[in-house]
């Protein structure tokens, strides 16, 4: 740490008021004496007076001080060696007291001014500096590349421009720039300068962070659309092929012998499946992306009935007992939450006995919607609960076909909600399958839209 | 009499599928490839139905839709992939009268033409003023609707919906169809009003509305009443 080397406001150069200062007003005034005795054949005692007057301007040039004792020697000096009686400091003629009255007054007054100019002007050349300082910080910072160069210039300008030592620059996430000067006593002056400093910082942290988030999301909207567009170049290469052979397979199938109905068939169910580990695919893609699901109050019973369209082939025949509490509603995007019943279903369907019954329940409880499938399977083996979910999982001693992506798709659905998807033994065997789905906004009340227009029914 | 159906299809294996399906069930068929070909197609042969791709490599299948619509009322069937939703809602808005999603099999394509056609020439005829959708008949003059002998008491909203979804159907409405329809202009926004009246009409109509045999949800999309 630094001492402070000034305690004053910008002054008067320290050196001449000193003794030295003193010294000079003595010999100046010792000068006027000798000169006003060379002189005194052609001047008058008002020239002597004058020249006193001169050598008070000039000594004053010291400082207030020496200015003020150039006054009185001045003083001195005049009764001393020109006023009658000469060579002592008795006065014959009393009105020389108001003379050398007014003399020590002009030599005060002279002083004073003197020294109340010379600070003006210290004072300005200190504000020049100081301005010269901040432009040329306010310029540094601008054209370094990073926030470290900001701090870098704030603790390089305040060393060279005001010989200050900063311990520290902290540079908060919002908000303005501190600057740690430790335990630095500073004029307010300096501390004027020192925040003008850190509100110049302030401003070029908060430019070079606005170009930088400008940066990154151009580089996400960048990266983004390249994903769209290999996603959809992918979708539409594998999809098209599907299409063809799920309607061409149909097709066949009509007119086709009892025999060959049955391959027909198997080619048109694994092609849906295909296609629904391509959706899946793209789905888990999205959603892990950070794309946003579109969440609207959507009465579950709703999405129930769609997925269960969709389920239909893959249950062959296996029924599927519903029960949904009180007509409830979730805030789930309609299309992810189809998809994310579609795969728990298939999942049951997949890993239990054919004949056990499937149940799948509702409700809400809470801000949240809970979605439930429960089987009477197997079960999962303990430790494995939150593999199941993991991508590319496969029961060990499951004999079904899968890539294990429906989990893990119903995982990402649920974590896009900002909900939770968890597996529990069921008492009595089997597996609840339990998605917590949180709402994403309060539930609005469903009162009738404004403007029904037209006449009503009866 | 058979139909003619321009089928719009940059993929030569689909376009040849839908050929073959359509052929075999007394269609005639006749192709285009690109946006171009369809709409000289379209001028000159007069066909009965549209099926249109909207994924085409040379420009977008919903504006041939737009400039199509200036002219023609052909109904025009969209076929699109799954995670497409909002090319299909924005395709059935802009005049669009139903759409297939890929992979789809012959029996769902010829439902869809069947329906299309239907309505089609259903704008000549005189409109009867009961509709009867499988077991639901719907009094549009009385304002009453019975499923067999029954009563089935409806809120005026759920009146409008069902008359409306009757009118077409077998056809998909898109919720901005049925809210502008049955709320008005300036309600098209309120799609959570729409999905509560609908599951309020799916208990009254349906015996097991978590499996709903008639009204059905297009996810994504809208609503259709089934007919067959």
């Amino acid at each position: 740490m630094t001492p402070l080397g000034r305690s004053m406001p910008p002054a008067l150069p320290s050196h001449r008021t000193g003794p030295r200062g003193y010294l000079f007003a003595a010999a100046v005034v010792g000068a006027a004496t000798l000169g006003g005795m060379a002189a005194a054949q052609h001047a008058s005692l008002a020239d002597e007076a004058m020249l006193y007057s001169l050598a008070i301007l000039v000594a004053a040039h010291a400082g207030r001080g020496p200015g003020l004792i150039a006054a009185a020697l001045s003083v001195v000096a005049f009764d001393f060696v020109f006023v009658e009686p000469r060579y002592t400091l008795a006065v014959a003629d009393t009105r020389f007291l108001f003379t050398f009255l007014v003399m020590f007054a002009v030599g005060a007054a002279i002083g004073t001014l003197t020294v109340r100019l010379r600070r003006a002007e210290a004072a300005s050349r200190q504000r020049e500096r100081d301005t010269a300082m901040l432009l040329a910080f306010t310029r540094d910072a601008a054209a370094v590349p990073d926030i470290a160069g900001v701090t870098a210039a704030v603790v390089e300008h305040l060393r060279a421009g005001l010989d200050l030592e900063a311990q520290g620059v902290l540079v908060p996430a919002t908000g303005p720039i501190e600057v740690n000067l430790g335990r630095l006593s500073i004029t307010n002056e300096q501390r004027r300068l020192v925040e003008a400093v850190a509100r110049q910082a302030t401003i070029a942290v908060e430019k070079l962070r606005l170009a930088s988030t400008a940066r990154e999301a151009e580089l996400r909207a960048t990266t983004e659309e390249l994903r769209n567009a290999l996603l959809s170049a992918v979708s539409h290469d594998l999809r098209t092929p599907l299409a063809v052979i799920t309607g061409m397979a149909t097709t066949l199938r009509e007119t086709a012998d009892v025999a060959a109905r049955d391959g027909l068939d198997t080619i048109v169910a694994e092609s849906a499946r295909l296609s629904r580990i391509l959706e899946n695919l793209l789905t888990v893609t999205k959603v892990e992306a950070g794309a946003k699901p579109r969440r609207e109050w959507v009465p579950i019973e709703e999405v129930v009935g769609t997925a269960l369209r969709r389920v239909d082939d893959a249950l062959e025949g296996r029924r599927v007992d519903v029960d949904i509490a009180d007509d409830a509603l979730a805030h789930v995007d309609p299309v992810l939450g189809e998809l994310l019943l579609v795969n728990l279903l298939d999942n049951a369907a997949k890993h239990t006995p054919a004949g056990t019954p499937i149940e799948l329940g509702a409700r809400r409880e809470g801000p949240s919607a809970i979605l439930e499938v429960r089987d009477r399977g197997p079960g999962i083996p303990a430790g494995s609960e939150r593999l199941v979910f993991e991508r590319f999982f496969r029961a060990a001693s499951g004999t079904a076909a899968g890539v294990g992506l429906g989990l893990a798709v119903c995982r990402g659905i649920a974590g896009a909600h900002g909900g939770t998807i968890e597996a529990v033994a069921r008492e009595g065997g089997g597996t609840i399958f339990r998605v917590t789905l949180p709402d994403g906004e309060p539930m609005p009340t469903f009162d009738e839209p404004p403007a029904m227009t037209g006449e009503a029914g009866p | 009499m058979t139909d003619l159906v321009l089928v719009i299809e940059d993929e030569v294996a689909m376009r040849r599928f839908l050929s073959a399906a359509l052929s075999s069930h007394g269609f005639k068929v006749i192709e285009a490839g690109t946006i171009a070909a369809a709409l000289a197609v379209a001028t000159e042969s007069r066909p009965a139905a549209i099926l249109l791709d909207l994924g085409l490599p040379d420009g977008d299948g919903l504006e041939l839709l737009r400039k199509l619509r200036e002219w023609s009322t052909t109904p025009v069937i969209v076929l699109s992939a799954r995670d497409r939703e909002d090319d299909k809602v924005q395709a059935l808005d802009a005049g669009a009268d139903d759409y297939l999603t890929k992979p789809f099999g012959v029996s769902e394509l010829l439902a869809r033409i069947r329906v299309a056609l239907r309505h089609a020439r259903g704008q000549t005829v005189t409109e009867d003023p009961v509709l009867a959708i499988g077991p639901i008949r719907i009094d549009q003059a009385r304002h009453e609707v019975t499923i067999g002998e029954t009563l089935v008491h409806l809120t005026p909203i759920e009146f409008r919906l069902l008359a409306f979804l009757a009118r077409h159907a077998g056809k998909v409405l898109t919720h901005r169809q049925l809210l502008h329809e049955v709320w008005g202009p300036r309600s098209t926004q309120h799609t959570q009003y729409l999905r509560v009246h609908m599951a309020a009409l799916r208990k009254k109509l349906e015996s097991d509305p978590a499996r709903p045999r008639w009204l059905t949800t297009e996810p994504g999309v809208g609503y259709r009443l089934r007919d067959e």
